[in-house]
C-alpha cells in the first residue's frame, strides 16, 4: 500500500499570484492521491484573495483538503473565506478530519490551525492576566480539537494537517526569539495521542523541512519558502522502494535544548 | 541617559523595528518572512515573496518611509516548479 501525498503551505495568493503554481498542479493527477494545504493561502484573508485560492487550486482531478492559517484570519471574514473554497471544492479542516479512499487504502487526515504558546520549558502557562489565560486556552483548545479529530478518523493511513508547527524542529532557521509565536509542544502532544504517520505544517518561512515529535511521528514544513517547489510529495506507506526510504532520526536539526 | 543627535534620524534599532513591523501590518506588503539586517551600509532586506510586484512594493513601501536610510533589497520571488522528487516515509 501506498498513499502519495502532495502538499504546501503559505502561498500568500492574491490576484498577483494567479497562474504561477498552475502549471505544476495540472501535473497532481498523476504524482499524488491529494493534494494538502496547509494554511496562509491568502494575503490578508478577504473573500477576493479566497477565490483567486479557488482558482488556483480548484478543479485540479485530486481532492484539496486545507486548514487556515493567521493571514486567512487578518480581514475577519473567515465564514467567506471558507465559502469560497468550498464552492470550488476544497475541504477546509478546523478542529475535524476527512478520510479519502485513495487508489491503495483509506488516507485520514486531521486538520486545525493550531496556534503558538511555545515548546517544553519555555512555553506559555495559563497564568495571570486574562489576556495570557486565553492565549494559552486558545493553545490548548485548539490542540485537544486535533487530538479529538485525529482519534475519530478510521482509515489506513492517518495524517495531521496544521498551520502552526508542533516541534520546534522545522523552526530551525528562525530566530529563537520568536518560536512562541511560530508553534507549541501541545500540537505535537495531540500529534502523538493517536497513530499519526505524518504531521505537516507551514507558517515558519524562515525555518527548515524536516523533525520529529517527541513520540517519533515526521514531521515536514511545507512553507513554500521552505521547500521552494511548487509542493512537495510524500510517499507513505508498507510498498515503499527500501533504498529511498527516509528513517526518522536523520531529519530534523538537533536544538540543544528541544 | 541617552541623547539622540536628532539630526541623525532615528537611532537603527528602532528603525529596524518599525520596518519589520510596517512589512506586516501595512496592508500593501503584510509579510511576516521579510528579515532586516543593519550592516554598516546600511539595511539590507531579506527573504522570499510570492510575486516580482510585491518585491517592488516593498522596496517602494520601505525606501518612502525611510528616505534617508540606505537600503538594499535581497528579497527573491519564490519558485513554483513541480518537484523533482519525492520523499518515501515507511
Ligand atoms: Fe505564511
Ligand atoms: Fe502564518
Amino acid at each position: 500500500m501506498v498513499i502519495r501525498i502532495a502538499a504546501v503551505g503559505d502561498v500568500h495568493l492574491d490576484e498577483d499570484v494567479v497562474g504561477r503554481f498552475r502549471p505544476a498542479l495540472e501535473e497532481l493527477p498523476g504524482r499524488a492521491d491529494v493534494l494538502l494545504l496547509a494554511g496562509d493561502l491568502t494575503r490578508h484573508g478577504t473573500e477576493a484573495e479566497a477565490r483567486c485560492v479557488a482558482q488556483e487550486f480548484g478543479g485540479l482531478g485530486v481532492p484539496v483538503i486545507a486548514v487556515l492559517g493567521n493571514h486567512d484570519h487578518q480581514c475577519d471574514q473567515v465564514p467567506q473565506v471558507v465559502g469560497a473554497l468550498t464552492e470550488a471544492g476544497i475541504t477546509v479542516l478546523e478542529g475535524d478530519g476527512v478520510v479519502l479512499d485513495c487508489a491503495d487504502g483509506r488516507l485520514g487526515v486531521a486538520g486545525v490551525k493550531g496556534f503558538g504558546g511555545g515548546f517544553a520549558g519555555r512555553c506559555a502557562s495559563d497564568f495571570g492576566e486574562p489576556e495570557m489565560k486565553a492565549f494559552v486556552r486558545t493553545t490548548t483548545e485548539s490542540a485537544d480539537r486535533l487530538s479529538a479529530a485525529l482519534q475519530s478518523l478510521d482509515c489506513d493511513v492517518l495524517v495531521a494537517l496544521t498551520h502552526y508547527s508542533p516541534v520546534p524542529d522545522t523552526l530551525a532557521g528562525e530566530p529563537l526569539e520568536i518560536y512562541p509565536f511560530l508553534g507549541c509542544y501541545q500540537l505535537g502532544q495531540a500529534i502523538d495521542s493517536a497513530p499519526t504517520a505524518l504531521a505537516l505544517h507551514g507558517h515558519a518561512h524562515h525555518g527548515s523541512e524536516r523533525g520529529v515529535t517527541p513520540g517519533g511521528v515526521r514531521v515536514r514544513n511545507v512553507a513554500h519558502p521552505v521547500i521552494k517547489q511548487a509542493y512537495s510529495i510524500f510517499y507513505l506507506g508498507d510498498h515503499l522502494d527500501q533504498a529511498e526510504v527516509s528513517s526518522v532520526g536523520t531529519g530534523g536539526i538537533q536544538q540543544s535544548w528541544s | 541617559m541617552t541623547v539622540h543627535d536628532p539630526g541623525a534620524g532615528p537611532p537603527d534599532e528602532y528603525v529596524e523595528a518599525e520596518i519589520h513591523r510596517l512589512l506586516t501590518e501595512d496592508p500593501a506588503v503584510a509579510e511576516q518572512g521579510i528579515t532586516v539586517v543593519r550592516t554598516e551600509r546600511g539595511l539590507v532586506l531579506y527573504g522570499e515573496v510570492e510575486s516580482a510586484n510585491r518585491r517592488n512594493e516593498i522596496l517602494r513601501r520601505v525606501a518612502g518611509r525611510f528616505p534617508d536610510v540606505p537600503i538594499t533589497s535581497d528579497i527573491g520571488v519564490t519558485r513554483t516548479q513541480a518537484p523533482t522528487e519525492i520523499e518515501q516515509l515507511p
